[in-house]
């Protein structure tokens, strides 16, 4: 049976739960904080790519021996192995587009989005706890840039310039999304899919982390597509696998922005 | 009929070229030269106007992100399969995949156009220059260009990328160790991206990327250049970049 390693249902760890409810397919649901670490000791699923993961903290699906990670491509590989839930659309072109919303999600929606998260959310709640334990811990995650992540999250290097660039990096991807559901009635083209998922578990937050930019007035398309999300039967079972009255306030330090600017 | 624009069979160019060439596709190509901004000009803004290559139309859909364009023309075409049967070799291969584009290559890149790119236009004038920057639509690719015309990639920015690079081939070499081909048993798309990101490594970054420290990838690389698509899609190459690739000929 899949197990499906998860913390609480938002933004990267979001989208599987989502996904397995979808397709209705029987998982095993191993639930974990990352923000204790435990994802980083000998004992948890392990894999090359999981210690390489861009998401740095995400979900793990873990199929045989297999640990897969990468939330997108988690996404993927359910609907493959689920392909009478016609999570995938059946044109080639729209599987494209689908794809690509997938790449413009992971590298310019979540980044920002995870940011804006851990400097309301994560920021305090580790400001909250011992910080020399805190900082020992940090200090042995491998590799580099998954502690640094880390670290710039305790050093609260947020401040309102940092924040005010972050708001102006998800202008472009919110302007994308408005626009393409202006086009169509889902992401990838008329019909549900894998695409609608992922973007609902990214911009799902924002309505609290970034009310000026996305709301009825501003982007009314996104704010009717969230409505519709949040009514499917999969996304309000996938919200019973929280442990905490506030699963929207969950955030992990996410992927980096670009670095070329 | 299926369109593609394209620069040298190099990087995100050289992606679908090779995918078509593997997949036995007929295509009608469209070299833009990029050190010339040919994809910055307005005939090439109304097929994509972000200004990125590469592009592709098939049947009037266009397609500009050359990643899941390669899935694509796995998925349409008839041919030989180029992503695996196997569905956890599929899930590595994507994730492979995002590894170089979004890790790996940037880091190369950034090395590239600091040595190459960046001097290779450098000598223009420079009110043509920033002229050809405010062509650019991508506010990301402005400053990329802006940096690497005027040399303004800072010390730490490169020593950042030749860290990530050494980390990066370090990563490879140890998965090429088990893995005959990175998705697995299976040549895939994975492999053609890599071998576009990887295939000047032997010359770009030589005490890295040799047959003592890494050779593994070495093997890979030169298996990869001696397939036939690959034989006929470098030879498409106009410059001295494309030409690197003869590295990988194995000496008699």
């Amino acid at each position: 049976m899949i197990e499906l390693y998860h913390w609480e249902p938002n933004i990267y760890f979001f989208k599987p739960l989502i996904a397995l409810k979808e397709v209705r397919a029987p998982f095993t649901s191993r639930y974990f904080d990352p923000t204790s670490f435990e994802q980083c000791s000998a004992s948890f699923p392990q894999s090359t790519e999981s210690a390489l993961n861009l998401e740095r903290e995400g979900p793990l699906l873990v199929d045989g021996v297999t640990v897969l990670s990468g939330s997108f491509f988690i996404l993927e590989y359910i609907a493959e192995a689920f392909p009478a839930a016609s999570l995938y659309p059946a044109d080639p072109y729209e599987r494209y587009r689908a794809r690509s919303w997938g790449q413009l999600i992971a590298l310019q929606l979540a980044p920002a989005v995870c940011a804006l998260g851990c400097a309301r959310y994560l920021a305090p709640a580790l400001a909250a706890r011992d910080a020399q334990q805190l900082k020992a811990r940090i200090a042995r995650i491998e590799p580099l840039e998954r502690r640094a992540a880390w670290t710039a999250v305790l050093d609260g290097s947020y401040d309102e310039k940092t924040l005010a660039a972050v708001r102006e990096r998800l202008q472009m991807p919110i302007k994308r999304l408005e626009d393409a559901l202006g086009k169509s009635a889902w992401l990838a083209g008329a019909q549900y899919s894998l695409a609608d998922i992922d973007a609902f578990a990214m911009l799902s937050p924002l309505t609290e982390l970034a009310p000026q930019l996305v709301n009825a007035a501003m982007t009314p398309r996104i704010t009717r597509f969230l409505e519709r999300m949040r009514e499917r039967p999969a996304v309000q079972q996938a919200l019973t696998l929280a442990r905490t009255s506030q699963p929207q306030q969950a955030f992990v330090p996410g992927a980096e922005p670009s670095r070329w600017g | 009929m299926l369109t593609l624009y394209h620069w040298e069979p190099n990087a995100n160019s050289g992606k679908p070229m090779l995918a078509l060439a593997e997949k036995g596709v007929e295509y009608q190509s469209h070299y833009l030269d990029l050190l010339n901004f040919d994809q910055h000009k307005p005939e090439y803004l109304r097929i994509n106007p972000d200004g990125t290559i590469p592009a592709m139309v098939h049947d009037e859909k266009i397609l500009t992100e050359s990643t899941p364009m390669m899935e694509y023309v796995d998925e349409t075409f008839e041919g030989p399969p180029l992503r695996p049967g196997d569905p956890k070799e599929r899930w590595r291969m994507r994730w492979w995949m995002r590894f170089f584009d979004a890790y790996f290559a940037p880091s190369l890149s950034m090395i590239g156009w600091s040595v190459f790119v960046g001097p290779a236009v450098r000598n223009r004038d420079r009110a043509q220059l920033e002229a050809a920057i405010g062509r650019i639509p991508l506010e990301s690719r402005r400053i990329a260009w802006r940096k690497a015309m005027f040399n303004e990639f800072s010390e730490s920015e490169l020593t950042e990328s030749r860290r990530r690079v050494a980390f990066a081939t370090g990563v490879l070499e140890q998965h090429l160790t088990t893995h005959p081909w990175v998705a697995g048993n299976t040549f895939s798309l994975a492999d053609i991206n890599g071998f576009n990101l990887g295939y000047a490594l032997p010359l770009s970054q030589p005490e890295r990327c040799n047959d003592e420290k890494t050779p593994h990838i070495m093997e890979w690389l030169r298996k990869i250049y001696e397939r036939p698509a690959t034989q006929a899609t470098w030879k498409k190459g106009r410059t001295p970049m494309a030409q690197r690739v003869t590295v990988l000929q194995r000496k008699a």
